[in-house]
C-alpha cells in the first residue's frame, strides 16, 4: 500500500459565516486504495475539523454518504479515489437545501416517501407463520427492494431540480415496491397516490436515476411498470 | 371508475399513453415512408415524375394527413410535458400552452396545404 498526493476541492458552506457556498482545496497524502470517504475522514481528522458530511456503516447499507464527485452521485464509503484520478471535486447532492459543507437537508426527500405509505398493508387475515411468496411473485418486486434511500437517484433526476412537489424517483420505486408485493393490500391506495401529476408522470425516462444508483437498480425500468399499472387500473 | 378516469386524464396519465400510442403509429407511418419513398422506386433513382404519381395516389394525402396529425401531437406533447417541469404559475402555463396551440395550428395549416398542393398538382 503506497501514499499518494491528492488534491481534493470541496464544496464548503458554513452557515454561520458564509453567505453562500465557495470550494476549498486540500491537498492531502492517503493510501493509494483509499476510499473518498477515508478521504474526507482525513481531511476531517487532521486538516479541518469544520468539515462537515454524513457517514455511518462504510459498507454502502445505510446510505448516510451519498454525495456527488466530479459530478457523478456516488456512496463514499464504497468509493475508490482511483476512479477520479489525483484530483477530484466533491460537492453536497443537487437538488436539496444545504445544512453545511457536504450535509444536505433530506427532510423533503423522506417526506416524500411517507406519502406513499412505505410499509406493508395487510387486510386479509395473517398466515400462522410467514407469508409465503412463490419464486415468480418475488420476482416481481426483485431488485426493487434492495434500495437503501440514499436519495442519489433524486437529487440526479433533472425532473426533481425544478419542481420540489414531485414525489421523485425513489418514492415512486418505493410505491412499486409495495403495488407489486403480492403480501400487500393497499395498491389501490398508492396507485391513486403515484397518479398525479407530480407523481410518476413527472418521470420522463432520463435514466439519470439508475447511473446514480449505487445499488444498480433498474429505477427506470420499474417506474415503466408502475405507469402502466396505474392506466390498466384506472382507464 | 370514473372518478378514477377523470384524475387520470388530469393527471397526465392519457398523455402518457397517447404520447406512447402516437410513437408507435409514427415508427410504422415512418417506416411506409422509407420503403416507399426510397425502396419502393422503378427506377435506379427517385424521380420527381414518381413523387409526384404516387403523391396523386389516393392513399397518400390520407397517410400524410395521419403523418403530420400524430408527428405534431408527439412532438407539441413532449415539448409540454416538459414545460410542465418548469413552469409553476398558472399564467405562464396559460402563456406558454396557448403559444405551443398556436404553433401546432400553424403548422398543422402550412402541412394540409403542402398535401392538398401535392395531390391537385398538374403532371407536366
Amino acid at each position: 500500500m503506497a501514499k499518494i498526493d491528492i488534491h481534493v476541492n470541496i464544496l464548503r458552506y458554513q452557515p454561520d459565516s458564509d453567505e453562500k457556498p465557495h470550494w476549498q482545496e486540500f491537498a492531502i497524502s492517503v493510501d493509494d486504495d483509499s476510499t473518498i470517504l477515508d478521504v474526507l475522514n482525513e481531511i476531517h481528522w487532521k486538516h479541518d475539523g469544520t468539515l462537515a458530511y454524513r457517514r455511518s456503516c462504510r459498507s454502502s447499507i445505510c446510505g448516510s454518504c451519498a454525495m456527488k464527485v466530479n459530478g457523478r452521485n456516488v456512496l463514499a464509503c464504497e468509493t475508490p479515489i482511483h476512479r477520479f484520478g489525483r484530483k477530484f471535486k466533491i460537492e453536497p447532492l443537487s437538488g436539496f437545501q444545504i445544512i453545511k459543507d457536504l450535509v444536505v437537508d433530506l427532510d423533503p426527500f423522506f417526506e416524500k416517501l411517507k406519502r406513499i405509505k412505505p410499509f406493508l398493508i395487510v387486510d386479509k387475515p395473517l398466515p400462522d407463520k410467514e407469508f409465503v411468496q412463490t419464486p415468480e411473485q418475488l420476482e416481481q418486486i426483485g431488485e426493487s427492494t434492495l434500495c437503501i434511500l440514499c436519495a442519489a437517484c433524486s437529487a440526479a433526476c433533472p425532473s426533481s431540480w425544478p419542481n420540489s412537489e414531485y414525489l421523485g424517483p425513489a418514492a415512486l420505486l418505493k410505491a412499486y415496491r409495495f403495488v407489486f408485493d403480492s403480501r400487500d393490500d393497499c395498491a389501490d391506495d398508492r396507485l391513486e397516490i403515484v397518479n398525479d401529476k407530480n407523481g410518476v408522470w413527472r418521470c420522463h425516462t432520463i435514466f439519470n436515476c439508475m447511473e446514480a444508483c449505487p445499488k444498480k437498480i433498474k429505477i427506470t425500468e420499474y417506474l415503466s411498470r408502475l405507469k402502466l399499472k396505474v392506466v390498466e387500473n384506472s382507464l | 371508475m370514473e372518478k378514477n378516469f377523470k384524475q387520470t386524464s388530469r393527471s397526465g396519465a392519457v398523455a402518457w399513453l397517447l404520447q406512447r400510442i402516437s410513437a408507435v403509429i409514427l415508427f410504422i407511418l415512418l417506416l411506409f415512408h422509407f420503403i416507399t419513398y426510397h425502396f419502393l422506386t422503378r427506377t435506379h433513382a427517385v424521380e420527381y415524375r414518381q413523387v409526384l404519381e404516387r403523391a396523386q395516389s389516393w392513399w397518400f394525402p390520407l397517410l400524410q394527413f395521419a403523418f403530420l396529425i400524430t408527428a405534431l401531437y408527439h412532438g407539441l406533447n413532449g415539448v409540454w410535458s416538459v414545460l410542465e417541469d418548469y413552469l409553476s404559475s398558472r399564467g405562464w402555463r396559460l402563456a406558454w400552452f396557448s403559444l405551443l396551440l398556436t404553433v401546432g395550428l400553424a403548422l398543422l395549416f402550412v402541412g394540409t396545404l403542402t398535401i392538398i398542393k401535392l395531390y391537385t398538382l398538374k403532371v407536366a
